[in-house]
């Protein structure tokens, strides 16, 4: 049965690219002094990171503190956006965000050795392709579940 | 290596990545020939002459998008269905058609036989070049 895709009540595409671009900075950051021996630092820097993932994947993208500031400051400077997307892809993108972010926190704490900048790495990769290339990682996570079956198929 | 080099190694690696994925972004590749039935998919018909086949699903960016360029293109030219499917809830075809991103195109014959495969949206010059082509050139569906 074929169905007809269909843009629900969108977002400026632009809005979790912005926000992945500031992410990616920071993860790039954390990569950095994680590898220069700065461990403390990496370490609560990539705690907040998670902690912005899990805002992100909890209230959504347009309540991130990320997509607020494009909304209040870059949105107004830029002409309207060709079109609107689904914000649920980039909402399901900062879930996987949180899911390796968290995983680098846990593995810290366990002593795994450079699991802090491994993990910023992973996730600075994906954020990325995701700000400079569009890329989304959110979506192809999702057929990923699909067609591992882990999406109820009615 | 010092941990700045690190991590401009890393930049230079996701740059390149980026760079060698977008290149291979909606670009038509030749596809291993098969038939597909409308049965199958569980439309009511194929085009008689073309189909645009795309595959879809619930969480996909640039789906509309790609949609409304196939919906259009697949207006101006009669015979020419563009048949869109949401594999959500139809795992199985995700596996029968090896999809590994959506959205994904298959270019199709009138006889439901691939001619050609694009991952992402298909770029506008690239797919009517393709589907003009098949116009020209391939088999009609004239079993009704």
């Amino acid at each position: 049965m074929s169905t007809p895709s269909a843009d629900r009540t969108g977002i400026d595409p632009r809005g979790p690219r912005f926000g992945a671009a500031l992410t990616s900075g920071l993860l790039l950051v954390t990569v950095v002094l994680g590898l220069a021996g700065d461990d403390a630092t990496a370490f609560w820097l990539l705690v907040a990171i998670t902690l912005l993932f899990a805002w992100g994947a909890l209230a959504g993208i347009r309540r991130h503190p990320f997509g607020i500031l494009f909304a209040r400051l870059v949105r107004p400077r830029l002409a309207p956006p060709m079109e609107l997307e689904d914000p649920r892809p980039p909402r399901f993108a900062q879930g996987v965000g949180f899911a390796v972010a968290l995983a680098g926190v846990v593995l810290s704490l366990a002593g795994v050795s450079l699991a802090v900048p491994i993990a910023a790495a992973i996730a600075f990769f994906a954020a990325f392709l995701n700000a400079a290339f569009g890329f989304c990682l959110g979506c192809q996570v999702y057929l990923l579940l699909v067609r591992a079956r882990l999406i109820p198929q009615n | 290596m010092s941990a700045l080099a690190a991590g401009l190694a890393l930049l230079a690696a996701a740059t390149a990545t980026g760079f060698v994925w977008r290149s291979r972004q909606g670009v038509a590749h030749a596809a291993r020939p098969e038939t597909v039935s409308a049965r199958e998919l569980g439309t009511p018909a194929l085009g008689e002459r073309a189909t645009l086949l795309q595959f879809s699903t619930e969480f996909c960016a640039q789906c509309p998008a790609t949609a409304r360029l196939l919906g259009g293109l697949a207006g101006e030219r009669p015979g020419v269905e563009h048949v869109e499917i949401d594999l959500t809830r139809r795992a199985e075809l995700a596996d029968r058609f090896r999809i590994a991103q959506t959205p994904t195109t298959l270019v199709l014959d009138g006889a439901g036989t691939v001619l050609a495969r694009i991952g992402g949206t298909p770029r506008r010059d690239d797919i009517i070049e393709r589907l003009d082509r098949t116009l020209r050139s391939h088999r009609v569906n004239t079993i009704r």
